[in-house]
C-alpha cells in the first residue's frame, strides 16, 4: 500500500503555486514546423472604438503584406517556404479584452508572434507574456521595462520621435518662441506630453500654460481650443490626440481664428481636416507620419518593399483609411521575417535572439540601434531616424529624417526629468 | 479676460442647447412611461448617421437631412415602444434592461452598415460671426442654438396648449387617473417616444459636422444627460433645461479655466451635491426621487 505524506492546507497551497510556477516557467513547448505549415501571427489591437484608427488600418496593411510575402514564397525556414496568416483579435483598447485575446491567440490559435498597439492594454497582457515566453511587439515603448524581456518596440518609438518635429520646427522657424499643448489624459497622451515638454524646453521654446488635459470621453472641443488660444501662443501642440479629437480640435482652432503654427504627433485622414478647414489653414502643419507615396521613401536607407505600391494598393482596397499605423505593423513583420529566416526558426526566443544579437537592426527608416536601457530599463526599442512631415499645398511631405539618439544625447536628461515628473519612468510604474 | 469669458459663454450656450434637446427627450420618456431609456445616446448617434448617409453620402441638402433625422429617429422611438416598452409597461427594470439591449443592437447595426471608423461629415457652412478678434461664433453652432430654442419652445407650447400635450402631462402625473379620464396610455407612450427620439435625433443630426461621428458616440452624451436629469429633477422638463444650462456652463467654464478632467469631476460632484442637498433635484417631486 502506498502512503502519501499528509499536507497542511498551507503546504498544499504552496505546493500548488510551486507546481504552476514550474509549469509556466517552461513556457510554450517548442514545435517544429511541418513542411508547408502556415505560420500564424497574432494581431491584438483595437479594431473598433475610439482607438481603432491605430489598430484596424495596421491589420489591413498586414493583410497586403502577407499576400505579397506568400506570393513570393513565404517565410523560408530551413529551406522550406511557409505562408503567413494573421489572426486578428479586437481588444477595443480594453485591458480585460486584451488579456483574453492574448490567451486565445497564444494558447488556442498557436501564433508565433503577437503585435499590439500597447498602452493601457499591455499591463493586462504582460502576465500572458511572462507565463508563455511569447514574443510581443508594441508601438509604445513606454510599455517597456526590465521585467518585459519578450516585449519589443521595433517600429514606432512613440512618443520619443516627437522630439524630431519640435527640433525641426525650432531650427527652421526660430521666430516661434512660445507654445501650449493639450492631450487626452491616458497612457497614450501623458508620455507624449512629457516628451513634447522636454522637446520644447530643449529647443528653447517656452510653454505658456501647463498642459491642458481632457477626459477621453470629451466630444465638444471648443472650450479646449478657447483655452489654448487665450494665451496667444506661437505654436499649438496637439500631442498624441486620437483622430476623433484631432479633427474637431483643428476645426475649432480654425473657426476660432487661429493662424499660428500647429504641431501634432499624428494627422490621420488630414484630407478630411482640410475639407473642414482650408488648405491655407493646414499649410505648414508639422506631424510625424508620412504618406507612402512620398518621394523621400524611395531612398536606399528605407527598409520597406515598394512603399509607393503599398500605398496605392492600400488606398485602392481601403479608400480613405490610410493612417499613421497602416504601414507600421507591416514594417514590424519585415523585421520579424528577417530575424526568423536568419534564425531558421519561428520560436519566439530564437527570433528575438536573432533580431537583437548585433545590437542593431534594420528599422524601416534605416539601420538603428536596440536602445532604451537609460529610459526604459531595457534595450528592446529599435531607435534611429524618424521623418518630420509637413503639410504643403494640401499634401503631406517628408522634410527631413532626424536622429532620435542624437537628440537624446543632448537632451536625454530633460526627457527623463519630465517622464519622472509624470510618474512614467519604468521604475515608477 | 472679458473676451475669454464671452467666448466661453458662447461655447457653453452651444453645449447647453444640444444637451437640453437630449435631456428633455429622456425626461419626457421617463415621465410618461416610467422607463429610463439607456439607448437614448444611441438615438443621438442615429441622428448623426442619418447625416453621414444622406448629407455626406448622397449630398442631400443639410436642412432636409436634419429634418429627416428628426422624423426617422422619432420613428425609431416608436419602434422601440411597440417592440419593447409596450410589453414591459409597469416593469421599469425590464424596460431599462431592454433599452440596454437595444443600445447594443443599434451600435452593432450601425457598425455593420457603416463600419467602425470615424465618419467624415463636411461642414454645411464655414461662416463665422466675428464679434471681436477673440470672440467668434461659428454659424453651425449658432444654428444648433436657434433650433434647440425653437424646438423647446414648440414642445412647451405643445405640452401646455394642445389636447395631446395635456394628455402627456396627465399621464406623467398620474397614469391611473389619466386612464380613468379616457386617455390612452398607448397613444401617449407612442407620442412620448416619438418626441423623445426626434429631439435626440435632431440633436445628433445638427451636431454631426461638429463632433466625431462613431458608433459609440452616444456614451458620453448619455452620461451628461443623466447628470442633467438628476440635477434638474427626474421627470421635470423645466428642470432638465435649467440643469443643462448649469451643467454646460460649469463644465465649459472649468474646462476653459482649469482642466477638462477636472471639469468632469466637477460635473459629477455637482450631481452628488444636488443629491445630498435636494435628492429630488431642482424641480423633481418626491415620488419620482
Amino acid at each position: 500500500m502506498i502512503s502519501f505524506p499528509r499536507l497542511t492546507k498551507r503546504q498544499f497551497v504552496q505546493s500548488m503555486i510551486a507546481g504552476i510556477a514550474a509549469g509556466t516557467a517552461a513556457g510554450l513547448p517548442r514545435t517544429a514546423l511541418a513542411a508547408g505549415e502556415t505560420i500564424r501571427i497574432g494581431f491584438l489591437a483595437p479594431l473598433t472604438g475610439d482607438v481603432a484608427a491605430w489598430g484596424l488600418p495596421g491589420l489591413q496593411g498586414c493583410e497586403i503584406w502577407a499576400e505579397w510575402i506568400n506570393e513570393a514564397g513565404g517565410i523560408v525556414i530551413n529551406g522550406v517556404g511557409h505562408n503567413i496568416e494573421f489572426v486578428g483579435y479586437d481588444n477595443e483598447y480594453d485591458p480585460s479584452k486584451a488579456r483574453a485575446g492574448a490567451s486565445k491567440l497564444v494558447i488556442d490559435d498557436g501564433v508565433k508572434f503577437v503585435m499590439m498597439l500597447g498602452g493601457d492594454t499591455w499591463p493586462a497582457v504582460q502576465p500572458v507574456a511572462d507565463q508563455t515566453g511569447m514574443l510581443f511587439s508594441t508601438l509604445l515603448p513606454s510599455d517597456l521595462g526590465p521585467d518585459t524581456p519578450t516585449l519589443i518596440a521595433p517600429a514606432e518609438v512613440h512618443p520619443i520621435y516627437n522630439v524630431t518635429g519640435v527640433e525641426w520646427l525650432a531650427e527652421n522657424y526660430p521666430e516661434l518662441k512660445t507654445a501650449v499643448i493639450c492631450a487626452q489624459d491616458d497612457a497614450l497622451g501623458l508620455p507624449s506630453v512629457a516628451t513634447y515638454l522636454a522637446a520644447f524646453e530643449g529647443a528653447g521654446i517656452e510653454m505658456l500654460e501647463d498642459p491642458l488635459l481632457f477626459d477621453p470621453s470629451t466630444t465638444d472641443f471648443a472650450p479646449v481650443a478657447t483655452r489654448m488660444l487665450s494665451s496667444d501662443p506661437d505654436i499649438i501642440c496637439l500631442d498624441t490626440c486620437y483622430s476623433a479629437y484631432v479633427h474637431p480640435l483643428m476645426e475649432q482652432l480654425f473657426q476660432q481664428g487661429y493662424e499660428g503654427q500647429i504641431i501634432s504627433c499624428t494627422l490621420d485622414f488630414y484630407d478630411q481636416i482640410t475639407a473642414k478647414t482650408s488648405v491655407e489653414f493646414m499649410e505648414g502643419v508639422v506631424f510625424q507620419f508620412p504618406d507612402f507615396d512620398d518621394p523621400a521613401l524611395e531612398a536606399d536607407n528605407v527598409n520597406f518593399r515598394d512603399p509607393g505600391k503599398f500605398f496605392d494598393e492600400f488606398n485602392e482596397r481601403y479608400p480613405g483609411q490610410w493612417g499613421a499605423v497602416s504601414w507600421e505593423y507591416a514594417a514590424i513583420m519585415d523585421l520579424w521575417k528577417w530575424a526568423a529566416e536568419k534564425a531558421n526558426s519561428v520560436e519566439p526566443a530564437d527570433v528575438l535572439a536573432a533580431m537583437t544579437e548585433t545590437g542593431q537592426g534594420e528599422h524601416i527608416f534605416g539601420t538603428a540601434d536596440w536602445w532604451g536601457e537609460d529610459l526604459f530599463g531595457i534595450n528592446n526599442s529599435l531607435v534611429g531616424n524618424w521623418p518630420v512631415v509637413v503639410v504643403e499645398n494640401g499634401t503631406a511631405r517628408i522634410k527631413e529624417f532626424r536622429s532620435i539618439p542624437d537628440w537624446y544625447a543632448r537632451h536625454g536628461d530633460l526627457l527623463k526629468q519630465y517622464m519622472t515628473d509624470y510618474g512614467l519612468m519604468w521604475n515608477q510604474r | 479676460m472679458l473676451e475669454l469669458l464671452l467666448q466661453t459663454g458662447l461655447n457653453a450656450l452651444y453645449a447647453a442647447a444640444y444637451l437640453s434637446l437630449v435631456a428633455v427627450g429622456l425626461v419626457l420618456i421617463f415621465g410618461v412611461m416610467g422607463i429610463i431609456n439607456f439607448a437614448h445616446g444611441e438615438l443621438f448617434m442615429l441622428g448623426a448617421y442619418v447625416v453621414v448617409a444622406l448629407y455626406s453620402g448622397l449630398q442631400m441638402p443639410f436642412v432636409l437631412v436634419a429634418a429627416i433625422g428628426l422624423v426617422f429617429v422619432g420613428c425609431v422611438g416608436i419602434l422601440m415602444e411597440l417592440s419593447m416598452f409596450r410589453q414591459l409597461r409597469g416593469n421599469p427594470l425590464g424596460g431599462l434592461v431592454a433599452s440596454i439591449g437595444f443600445l447594443m443592437v443599434l451600435q452593432a447595426l450601425v457598425a455593420m452598415g457603416f463600419g467602425v471608423r470615424m465618419e467624415h461629415v463636411p461642414p454645411f457652412t464655414q461662416d463665422v460671426i466675428i464679434l471681436s478678434e477673440r470672440v467668434r461664433l461659428p454659424v453651425q453652432r449658432l444654428i444648433v442654438i436657434i433650433v434647440a430654442v425653437m424646438l423647446l419652445v414648440a414642445l412647451w407650447l405643445f405640452l401646455k396648449r394642445t389636447k395631446f400635450g395635456w394628455a402627456l402631462r396627465a399621464s406623467a402625473q398620474d397614469k391611473e387617473a389619466a386612464a380613468l379620464q379616457g386617455i390612452s396610455l398607448r397613444t401617449t407612450s407612442l407620442i412620448a417616444m416619438f418626441i423623445g427620439g426626434a429631439l435626440a435625433g435632431i440633436a445628433g443630426s445638427l451636431t454631426a459636422p461638429l463632433i466625431s461621428v462613431t458608433p459609440t458616440m452616444g456614451h458620453s452624451v448619455i452620461v451628461a444627460a443623466f447628470i442633467v436629469i438628476i440635477v434638474g429633477g427626474i421627470g421635470s422638463l423645466e428642470g432638465a433645461v435649467l440643469a443643462a444650462f448649469i451643467y454646460a456652463f460649469v463644465h465649459t467654464g472649468v474646462t476653459t479655466f482649469l482642466d477638462g478632467v477636472i471639469a468632469d469631476i466637477v460635473g459629477l460632484a455637482l450631481m452628488l451635491a444636488v443629491l445630498v442637498i435636494r435628492p429630488t433635484g431642482f424641480f423633481g417631486s418626491a415620488d419620482r426621487a
